[in-house]
């Protein structure tokens, strides 16, 4: 269960106030009036903008769940699931979707409301929820095929049927194959510009067919 | 104005409903008798009306004293749509200490958004149709009662046969209610009968739906647009676009006329080359300088009066002005605009404390009424009142809105919003959201129908598991 709330003493209780401002001090048996003054120092150290304004990352990931799914567990077809990626990797993307340096449709003008610390903070709320697998079966025949295509030029990288991931390479073992498959044909449609290069190579010599059966495959894998 | 005395529930109402469905009414109007309701004030009724182990048990109640433990707090959610079952569900996930209630009227709940496809026979409304078991396995208790009157002193809430809801928390989700007087000849059994609105989805989806399949080919469906602020922004015009892709192919040669409050409208200028695009001239739009300003209608003939000349139609979809939900109206938890004021860090109302306002009803700043925003709210708000019930401050809150419309099968557009809270009114993120690209290709815009119906699978699971 993930905790939402901040404790902070009761005198720090002025809604704007700085979080940070009462954090390592908010001992019960500390002075008050101590803390009281330090908090109040801390505000007035900082831009007036920034008190009260550093959300949690409960606060800034919950906003994502109305297309990602709670906690990240897609329930559409066309989202992928981001819960239990690497961190490393979310924060990458997601900052590529704001420089728009990775092309999107929405999730550039979305990211372009957070900071890079809340991309980081939003990146490690998601990397901490269990990944959760789609739910239905998949084209056994139509996933061979994609096994074939994963074993001669995915599998180096995206090791053990697609469950293996680190900083450059998602898990895309029981990913909903939809969301695989139109991630694949942006790549294609990038061409040369789709990152990483060597990735980018093999998807281009791909066909429609094709691309479709490795996302069956990888869906197919849980 | 003071509550009678007769009105006094005696012990704690919550747990002895049956006996208040007893007591008979005084005979006043239903409008008079909420307005005495909310006057309720005295001490007395707030010491009964709090249950064994109340949070907010005053001293001095010995009866609630001397009882067991009870929840760390109750709170109570009326109103079980986009926000509402949201701000339920992340409640219970917040602080699982505390007792959730959420009351609905209905025992299922059809969504709005994408019922613009039912209209047009794309989509059957089964597939937006939901029941409320995957909010009571989590361990909220779901009620279907309508509630008809709010005790802010006493801090309880009355449903329509006398059973009474104690709260330490209220968070009301309750949605739009319509303004038939600006329109003369309008009315709610009109609405009912021969001119839906179709403004929630329901009988009126289908009505709507009946009506343009009895239509001949050739004929005119008139839409009017409602002014702002309104549910669902860019709703008139997607379901214009729905109405005309269901013309293209069974009535190819009927026209959609949208007659409009406003100058100016959501996504207008992709929702027009979209327009444009998939059905040439089917659909005309009448901005109010064009005379769009509906006045009056005939029903029987369906004639719309227009402030500069009149319109004739076969089916009319009158989409009236709108404000809060009657029960916020009752309340007194609207301003003069017909919306709630709430404090937007927490959307505790501006008028009574221990009362949350969320989704269409709040005022939200810079937010849209829209599906997704209330979601946002519901989130926000819940942080809120857990942070409440556990003497912390409210956290620094993070909103969200984004919004698709379907033109066709292969063209979906968007709107997106990030926001956060300046100066305590929710303010858009400088250089963030904004709409889908004019010039998006055939395979963004195709892509953007397939997210849409992935954003419909993801809120409203999250809303209902």
């Amino acid at each position: 269960m993930p905790a939402i709330l901040r404790r902070r003493p009761p005198q720090a209780a002025e809604p704007r106030t700085h979080p940070d401002a009462a954090g390592p001090a908010a001992s019960p048996t500390g002075s008050l009036m101590l803390l009281t003054l330090l908090a109040l120092a801390v505000i007035l150290s900082i831009p007036a903008a920034r008190a009260g304004d550093v959300r949690s990352a409960d606060m800034l990931a919950h906003t994502c769940a109305g297309c990602h799914g709670t906690d990240g567990a897609s329930a559409g077809a066309a989202m992928p699931s981001i819960a239990g990626f690497d961190k490393g990797y979310l924060v990458t993307v997601l900052t590529d979707y704001k420089t728009g340096l990775r092309p999107s449709t929405i999730m550039g003008r979305i990211m372009r409301g957070y900071t890079d610390q809340e991309i980081a903070a939003i990146a490690g709320w998601f990397a901490a929820r269990p990944w959760v697998s789609t739910d239905r079966p998949v084209d056994g025949q139509i996933a061979h095929q994609g096994e074939q295509i994963h074993e001669r030029a995915c599998a180096t990288c995206h090791a053990d049927g697609g469950r293996d991931q680190d900083q450059a390479s998602p898990r895309l073992a029981g990913q909903w194959a939809p969301y695989t498959r139109y991630a694949l044909e942006t790549c294609r449609a990038q061409g040369m510009r789709c990152q990483p290069r060597k990735m980018a190579e093999r998807v281009l010599e791909l066909s429609d067919a094709e691309l479709a059966a490795l996302a069956h495959y990888y869906e197919s894998q849980k | 104005m003071r509550i009678p005395t007769r009105h006094t529930p005696v012990g704690s109402g919550a747990e002895q409903p049956s006996k208040r469905l007893d007591q008979p009414e005084p005979p006043l109007p239903v409008a008079a008798q909420r307005r005495r309701f909310l006057g309720a004030g005295a001490s007395a009724l707030a010491a009964a009306a709090l249950g064994a182990g109340g949070w907010l048990v005053p001293s001095g109640s010995a009866r609630a004293q001397a009882a067991a433990p009870g929840p760390k707090a109750r709170v109570v959610v009326v109103g079980g749509g986009y926000g509402g079952a949201i701000a339920a569900k992340y409640l219970k996930l917040a602080d699982p200490d505390i007792r959730v209630t959420l009351i609905e009227r209905n025992p299922r709940y059809v969504s709005c958004p994408l019922s613009n496809e039912v209209i047009s026979g794309e989509r059957d409304i089964e597939s937006l149709t939901f029941d409320y078991r995957g909010l009571t396995r989590r361990g909220i208790a779901v009620m279907q009662d309508e509630i008809v009157a709010i005790d802010p002193d006493a801090h309880y809430v009355r449903g329509a046969g006398g059973a009474r809801y104690n709260y330490d928390k209220l968070i009301l989700s309750p949605g739009v209610s319509f303004d038939y007087d600006p329109i003369d000849g309008m009315s709610e059994a009109v609405a009912e009968t021969t001119i839906p609105h179709a403004w929630k989805a329901g009988p009126q989806t289908l009505l709507l739906r009946r009506q343009l399949e009895a239509m001949p080919d050739g004929g005119v469906v008139a839409i009017v647009a409602p002014p702002n602020p309104f549910r669902c922004p860019p709703g008139p015009y997607e379901r214009a676009a729905q109405m005309a892709l269901y013309f293209q192919h069974h009535k190819p040669k009927s026209k959609v006329l949208i007659l409009d409050a406003k100058d100016a409208f959501s996504k207008q200028r992709l929702f027009q080359a979209g327009w444009q695009e998939h059905y040439g001239d089917m659909i005309e739009w009448v901005p109010a300088a064009g005379g769009g300003t509906i006045e009056a209608i005939d029903p029987k003939t369906r004639t719309l009066t227009g402030l500069v000349e009149d319109f004739q139609a076969d089916v009319v979809n009158l989409i009236p002005h709108q404000r809060a939900a009657r029960l916020a109206v009752d309340a007194g938890l609207t301003d003069s605009s017909g919306w709630c004021p709430v404090n937007q860090q927490t959307f505790e109302s501006a008028q009574a404390p221990d009362i949350h306002i969320i989704g269409d009803a709040a005022i939200a700043g810079a937010m849209p009424k829209s599906g997704y925003a209330a979601n946002a709210q519901g989130k926000v708000c819940a942080a809120a009142v857990a942070a409440a019930v556990n003497g912390e401050p409210p956290p620094a809150p993070s909103y969200v809105n984004t919004c698709y419309s379907i033109l066709a099968p292969d063209h979906g557009i968007s709107v997106a919003g990030v926001y956060r809270l300046q100066d305590g009114r929710i303010t858009p993120v400088p250089d963030a959201g904004g709409l889908s690209a004019l010039d998006a290709d055939p395979r963004t815009r195709a892509a953007e129908v397939e997210f849409a119906i992935g954003w419909f699978r993801n809120i409203t699971a999250d809303m209902f598991t």
